[in-house]
């Protein structure tokens, strides 16, 4: 018998052989097939393309420099490769990369610069917008882009009616064509930061003839006017850019980039460590981001981030209509042992919802409550009429996946600090996201906590959105404040810089005295590396270039 | 019954059974809050708009007339557009993501088959000894392994450590091959495309080892059980008694016997996996049925969730049916 025993020992060792060998073997064919097809790649759309600009890609880098591909792998998600629907972060990078529209930020910096205008006009004290095209601008097939295009990409926008539409129907009254270069808009009122809402991918010209006119197109790689063009999509799984000959401006330092989607952020770590991704980029978890930090070959950038998690008191719920049980509240919290202990430091303590770094900010909730202020949370919730016999009980919901594995931590640290006081009930729940949503929309839900990115980069987008009566409608519209109303309405029209500056300081410390929101953290960006990457840029605008990176060749 | 007769009851049993599925989970994804227009639009729009979009994709009717509306559609064979990202058309998504399923279910299964077999047959023949012991003790450990962190334990050594796999992903872009099934592993034989095949076959190794290696705890037990019960019968005696070398009286006599229990087994399994492999297809960031399900769930993108419970029941109807045909061949004595 035992010779069978043999038997069966041998055939489960040349099953362990020949997975291996399978093993060993792509690890070479993978680097030399790449290669091939992306040569491949570009002899096609030289023959089959419309006759290309003097020189293509591979000859505009220079020889053996930088390496032709470069590999970045995200646990995000494209929703729609189409402007008029697409309003989250991911998918507003690549459409970065492939499309521009006429301001853009200086990468590194949160200043606006033209982007496919060679020049621009403000009439009638801010209201009317004259666009001056550049003339060499082509959509990535190579056809001319005009401000017949434009025109008819924030028109789309307007009547399709997506997610973005707003960005268009709240400003913008009409789109006039002057001639074939110069674009006018005229808005409704001025709007102090028009500009920056003219960065944002809605405002991206799309190429007519491929996008439909009155319907979403959700998978559309016809790309825009941008660094980029998309050659290969994948929904959830891989998205190619290829470097577009038609670009006006510089080209991108790596001719090909290739977007491979992740469903678990370990597995993208360890897809980073493996070598099958130069770049890790949204979102790594904390504990990985620490480790990383100590691999000799890896490379860890941390930037500015402009997002924010806050939490929502409904006040129109008891006894969150009281606003000494608010202040309470925003008194106890801890937000430094949340920094510390659930994200180990990769988020900053917020003290207002206009984040750190941008113009008129001040730390309004520390200078008017501390920080875990027990004492003065005490002395809030006795004259509230709360004692240590009669308790405070605060009901407080949090989503579980949506922001990560670590909400739930963050929750339980909330819960903690609040009941530090010895006057307060926290009872933690949970409901995911559509659930979650849709009970706080109709204010069945007295204390959230939510977390917010910008549309644009100015302090009305974390102000105007979260405090003027009617817009906080995710939130079920419950504060309003009609002298706040006043200030943020007036701070949007008014162009004096110093003017906004203050009212915006003003508007924050209304925000602290009555505490409808109250920030937790600010995050910060994280981007892991292999170390012969080079041109990472992290800002504020959170969006990463693909375009300026670069890995040196033969590594 | 004739087998003709038969196989056509068993197709027609599956109507019935599918209704009843798929009323249920009708039920269910509505009954539950939230819809696919809050979950999926920005946080700022409108109740105006919200009403719009719900308007758009029929939520604003009566339960019962969505209900008769999507069972008109569905006996037209049409299962309707997804109501998130796109709205492609469900049998499109499921077309999409069923192969990667499909693909990794039946690595996964041939692992757990091959892996169970041969630890059973060594506990089964051996059985009381050292051998058996550990054998026992190996089906127990493998089966209460936590798949999440078998399959990072190895990512990082044959991914990380020793460059070996790939940690994710079906196949490098770049070398897919022509689409006829959707399984690579497939289409790459039949194109004849030697790079896509060892690629593909690399990336599925490890997760279909991750899955297999757990499960095959499951039929150590069994062919352990089933084997001592067969071996103990007299027909064995028998053949022991003819001088048939050992060799002939296991893979002939004993296991063709054993298998009937193991069978029925197998056909379980392989259902569960198609639906049950959303763990591996996480960790390994596999492009699977599992994943997406789950996804559309949390969106509640009630179309694609219905279709895909359709064309589920339907498949695992067929597997179970195939299994019941295998029998008769295994065993001589089942005849329909």
């Amino acid at each position: 018998m035992s010779g069978k025993d043999w038997g069966i020992a041998i055939v489960l060792l040349i099953v362990g052989l020949l997975i291996g060998y399978f093993a060993v073997g792509p690890g070479k064919t993978i680097t030399t097939t790449v290669t091939q097809t992306s040569v491949k790649t570009v002899t096609v759309t030289q023959t089959a393309g419309a006759p290309p600009p003097k020189t293509t890609t591979t000859e505009t880098t220079p020889p053996k420099k930088y390496a032709d591909t470069i590999v970045i792998g995200v646990t995000d998600k494209v929703s729609d490769l189409d402007p008029a629907n697409a309003y989250d972060f991911y998918t507003w990078e690549v459409f970065n990369n492939i499309g521009e529209g006429p301001f853009k930020y200086k990468p590194g910096t949160t200043e606006l610069i033209k982007g496919i205008i060679e020049d621009y006009e403000v009439q009638e004290g801010g209201k009317v917008y004259i666009l001056k095209l550049r003339k060499d601008l082509k959509f990535a097939d190579g056809t001319p882009c005009t401000a017949k295009d434009l025109k008819w990409s924030i028109d789309r926008v307007a009547r399709i009616e997506g997610d973005p539409a707003w960005f268009v129907l709240d400003f913008v009254n009409k789109t006039e064509v002057v001639d074939d270069y110069t674009l006018k808009i005229v808005l409704n009122q001025p709007v102090a930061f028009y500009p920056a809402v003219l960065a944002v991918p809605t405002y991206f010209p799309i190429p007519p003839d491929k996008y439909p006119a009155d319907e979403i197109s959700s998978d559309n790689t016809a790309g825009s006017v941008g660094p980029y063009k998309i050659t290969k999509w994948v929904r959830d799984q891989v998205l190619i850019l290829e470097a577009n000959p038609y670009y006006y401006g510089e080209k991108p330092k790596t001719p090909k980039v290739i977007v491979k989607f992740y469903k678990d952020a370990t597995t993208l770590r360890l897809a980073l460590e493996s070598g099958e991704i130069d770049i890790a980029w949204r979102t790594l978890n904390p504990t990985d981001i620490k480790d990383l930090m100590k691999k000799p070959d890896i490379q860890v950038i941390e930037g500015k981030g402009s997002f924010i998690r806050y939490i929502v008191f409904n006040t129109k719920i008891k006894p969150f209509d009281n606003k000494k049980v608010r202040q309470a509240l925003a008194a106890a919290l801890d937000r430094k042992a949340i920094a510390e202990r659930v994200f180990l430091g990769t988020v900053d303590p917020l003290y207002s919802l206009v984040p750190m770094g941008m113009w008129s900010h001040i730390d309004a909730f520390k200078d008017k409550y501390g920080e875990a202020n027990i004492e003065l949370a005490k002395k809030l919730l006795k004259e509230a009429g709360y004692s240590e016999s009669n308790k405070l009980k605060v009901e407080l919901w949090y989503t579980p996946s949506h922001y990560g594995d670590t909400e739930a931590d963050v929750a339980a640290l909330i819960k903690e600090a609040w009941e530090k006081t010895g006057m307060v009930e926290v009872t933690v729940k949970s409901a995911e996201w559509s659930t979650y949503l849709e009970l706080t929309r109709k204010g069945q839900l007295p204390v959230t906590l939510y977390g917010w990115y910008p549309d644009y980069i100015d302090p009305d987008n974390y102000l105007f959105p979260f405090l003027h009566t009617g817009s906080n409608r995710w939130l079920g519209e419950p504060y309003s404040n009609p002298e706040l109303d006043k200030i943020l309405e007036k701070a949007q029209v008014s162009l004096d810089h110093k003017e906004r500056e203050q009212l915006y300081k003003q508007a924050q410390q209304i925000l602290a005295e009555d505490a409808p929101i109250v920030p937790i953290f600010q995050g910060k960006l994280y981007v892991a590396a292999k170390k012969n990457v080079h041109g990472i840029v992290l800002d504020p605008i959170m969006l990463l270039r693909y375009y300026l990176i670069y890995k040196e060749a033969g590594s | 019954m004739s087998l003709r007769a038969y196989v056509i009851t068993r197709i027609l049993m599956t109507i019935p059974m599918i209704l009843i599925l798929l009323t249920l989970v009708f039920l269910v994804m509505r009954v539950l809050p939230g819809n696919p227009v809050i979950a999926i639009v920005g946080m700022k729009a409108s109740p105006q708009y919200i009403k719009k979009l719900e308007h758009q994709l029929g939520l604003d009717k009566p339960l019962w007339q969505q209900y008769l509306d999507y069972l008109g559609n569905l006996l037209r064979g049409d299962l309707g557009r997804s109501m998130i990202w796109g709205k492609r058309p469900v049998i499109q998504e499921i077309m999409d993501h069923f192969p990667a399923t499909l693909e990794l279910t039946i690595g996964g299964f041939l692992v757990s088959v091959l892996l169970g077999l041969a630890t059973g047959m060594l506990a089964g023949i051996r059985s009381g000894g050292k051998v058996d012991a550990s054998m026992r003790i190996y089906s127990i450990v493998v089966y209460s392994l936590f798949i999440p962190l078998l399959g990072m334990m190895l990512q990082l050594v044959f991914g990380v450590w020793f460059h070996m796999l790939p940690v994710g992903g079906r196949i490098d872009p770049g070398l897919e091959p022509p689409t006829i099934t959707g399984l690579y592993v497939l289409d790459s034989i039949i194109s004849l495309k030697m790079d896509s095949l060892i690629n593909s076959l690399a990336h599925l190794a490890l997760p279909s080892f991750t899955l297999g290696l757990v499960l095959s705890g499951i039929y150590t037990r069994l062919v352990r059980s089933s084997l001592m019960e067969v071996l103990g019968q007299d027909f064995i005696r028998a053949c022991k008694a003819r001088g048939l070398p050992g060799r002939a009286i296991l893979f002939k006599h004993a296991l063709k016997n054993a298998l009937i229990p193991i069978l029925t087994m197998m056909g379980l399994q392989f259902a569960l996996l198609l639906a049950g492999a959303v763990l591996t297809e996480t960790t390994f960031s596999w492009p699977g049925m599992g994943t997406f399900l789950v996804e559309r769930i949390t969106y509640r993108d009630f179309t694609t969730i219905q279709g895909s419970i359709v064309f589920y029941a339907l498949f695992v109807a067929l597997v179970s049916l195939v299994v019941d045909l295998v029998y008769a061949y295994v065993d001589p004595r089942i005849r329909y």
